[in-house]
């Protein structure tokens, strides 16, 4: 019971008369890579947005680490551990990397208006920044931690997003088009560093992709999703042999 | 490097105070030839810890408010109601009278001015819930509107209220304004209260919670993902904003001596949200140096307002109101030509002057290089 990190039992999410997913099952367990995939307008980010507290799901239940997480705000989803990075970018655009990062810790550091005024959690701030500082160095974005965030080129803003989503220490992580935009060059290495702070930080990841070679190098498991449902779930082996995944993709063949 | 950087910044402000005390000091000796001089200093002192306040919930959390009249207002009454002398309520009150539990009631200006503050902030702490729902405009109508009406309700002689009648006249003496409230004893005093009021702001600005405005101002939905509340940023910042801008207006009525409803109209948050844009949003420094820029521009232009003798000859076009047109003409221009205001988002600090000198000297070379250029060719 234990294992499995995140549980959606038949959730469903409509808007109006719009369903946009249809009673979803899902689940992920402890150090697993899981993968959402699907044609455009399947409900992947839908899903996020109720995993992450945006929406509240109209039906079902979603757990994490066996409680029961509907209706929380995303705020406090954030404190229970799960975080996400978006499909475009939300840095904060003006701020310096280093603050971005910084800005992701506070949400451990207890501290209050009094405090701040009488300097009582001087320790506490200095903890915070040394940690930062560990955590950008570990990731070797130290030497851009001066520069505003907007500036860094497209492949390290994405990756400065997943730093700052590590920042909050989740156990789960989402991400939400990790490698849109990107050459296959940086999406083989994006690939290598998802598996990497996997095993670093003993991270459970779903992740919604677009790029094949992505997902099929290092998801564990693949949800395929369609019009909101559930057309298929396996090893990457499994799916990319299901006959109803294709034809998701490809469409039906006139002759059949 | 971090601390380094941080001992350069301290001894830099320490400077700065330590001449801006020398400066008031010999100012405040020599008082009856600097009258004028002293008021303007003290003017633009007080505009300062306002404008920045102000600073904090447009410039820092991106809460386009427009409510400061208002909360200047409350800060400004309640401290000069609370520190004008019992003698003079009297003569002050002439119309109805002062209220029974006001009459006797005097604190010193420290103690009246943070009650002052205190009630604005919580003012604002109650008309934060419904308002800051709002996004940017809209915010800005409500705040608006609040702020008219707090000017109505002092303004008004008598307020009705469902089941309860109140006397306004015997509180806030309605719109025959509050006179003889206690001036600052000298420029220095006004300069420690706003250094306090900027110190404090500065020091909240910098801390983990200006962080969490600033996060808030970039992207709400980002912050939020990182486990930010929104709602409570927002209503921090507002409070925080209007505690200062309570002060502000406490300080504001012991400079003026004399305050009426009419004080605080629409255009007194028009000229603070002036110095704050031309400062520059999001700098503290900016919003100093924009309270100065204008207080002291003002001031300055003022011999554009009398007749000029120019080698004899009478120019006909320097008379009164004069003044306002360049002063206008002078805003457009620093609008035109730094877009950002004068600061830009950037703080006057050591590493800052050395850029900008290092930056303008580069400059300066590269000119002196053209112009070597151009000669060699033309020979």
């Amino acid at each position: 019971m234990s294992e499995n990190v995140l549980k959606l039992s038949s959730m469903s999410m409509q808007f109006g008369g719009v369903v946009a997913i249809d009673s979803l099952n899902l689940l992920i367990n402890k150090k697993e890579i899981v993968a959402i995939i699907g044609p455009n307008g399947a409900g992947k980010t839908t899903a996020f947005n109720c995993i992450t507290g945006i929406y509240t799901p109209t039906n079902g239940v979603i757990e994490f680490c066996g409680e029961k997480i509907n209706s929380v705000k995303p705020e406090y989803i954030t404190k229970k551990g799960i975080s996400r990075t978006f499909q475009n970018i939300r840095l904060f655009k003006e701020l310096s990397v280093f603050e971005n990062v910084l800005i992701a810790m506070h949400l451990r550091n207890k501290s209050n208006l009094f405090f701040e005024l009488f300097m009582l959690n001087v320790i506490e701030n200095k903890k915070m920044i040394d940690e930062a500082y560990e955590l950008l160095d570990s990731q070797n974005l130290l030497q851009y931690k001066d520069d505003i965030s907007s500036s860094l080129p497209y492949g390290l803003q994405r990756k400065l997003e997943i730093v700052r989503a590590l920042a909050t220490k989740p156990k789960l992580l989402l991400l939400d088009e990790p490698a849109a935009g990107m050459n296959p060059q940086e999406t083989m290495e994006l690939t290598e560093y998802i598996g990497k702070i996997r095993d670093k930080y003993d991270l459970s990841i779903l992740l919604i992709e677009h790029h094949m070679d992505l997902v099929m190098d290092i998801s564990d498991r693949v949800y395929v999703l369609d019009f909101g449902k559930l057309i298929a779930e396996g090893t990457t082996k499994e799916i990319q042999n299901n006959e109803k995944v294709i034809k998701a993709y490809l469409g039906e063949s006139d002759n059949a | 490097m971090l601390n380094k950087n941080k001992l350069i910044n301290i001894i830099f402000a320490t400077i700065i105070i330590a001449v801006s005390v020398l400066i008031l000091v010999y100012l405040d000796i020599h008082e009856k030839s600097f009258r004028y001089e002293i008021s303007i200093i003290n003017k633009a002192l007080v505009y300062a810890v306002i404008a920045l306040s102000m600073n904090i919930a447009i410039g820092f959390t991106g809460l386009f408010s427009l409510g400061q009249a208002g909360f200047l207002a409350i800060g400004a009454y309640v401290t000069a109601i609370l520190t004008i002398s019992p003698e003079d309520k009297i003569s002050v009150y002439y119309v109805d009278g002062v209220a029974n539990f006001l009459q006797n009631i005097q604190f010193s200006p420290v103690v009246a001015i943070l009650i002052g503050g205190l009630s604005a902030a919580i003012v604002a702490s109650i008309l934060g819930f419904p308002v800051l729902r709002l996004k940017s405009d809209y915010l800005a109508i409500a705040t608006l509107g609040f702020a008219e009406i707090i000017r109505a309700v002092i303004a008004t002689p008598q307020l009705n209220l469902p089941g309860l009648k109140i006397n306004m006249n015997r509180i806030t003496n309605g719109s025959f304004g509050l006179k003889n409230i206690p001036n600052f004893k000298s420029s220095l005093e006004c300069f420690i209260y706003c250094l306090i009021c900027i110190v404090l702001m500065i020091f909240i600005i910098k801390s983990t919670i200006g962080r969490d405005f600033r996060a808030v101002r970039e992207d709400e939905i980002a912050a939020q993902s990182v486990g930010i509340n929104i709602f409570k940023t927002k209503e921090l910042s507002f409070i925080i904003s209007s505690f200062f801008t309570g002060i502000g207006g406490g300080l504001l009525a012991m400079y003026l001596r004399s305050i009426e409803s009419k004080t605080f109209s629409i255009n007194l948050t028009y000229e603070i949200l002036l110095m704050v844009v031309l400062g520059g949003i999001g700098s503290i420094s900016g919003s100093i140096v924009g309270s100065f820029l204008v207080n002291v521009g003002k001031e300055v232009l003022r011999f554009c307002d009398t007749p000029q003798n120019i080698f004899g000859i009478q120019i006909p076009i320097f008379r009164t109101g004069f003044r306002m047109v360049i002063y206008s003409i002078l805003l457009m221009i620093i609008v035109l030509f730094f877009r950002k205001g004068i600061m830009g988002g950037k703080e006057i600090s050591p590493k800052e002057i050395s850029k900008f000198l290092k930056r303008t000297v580069d400059k300066f070379n590269m000119f002196i290089n053209r112009i070597k250029k151009k000669k060699g060719e033309i020979r």
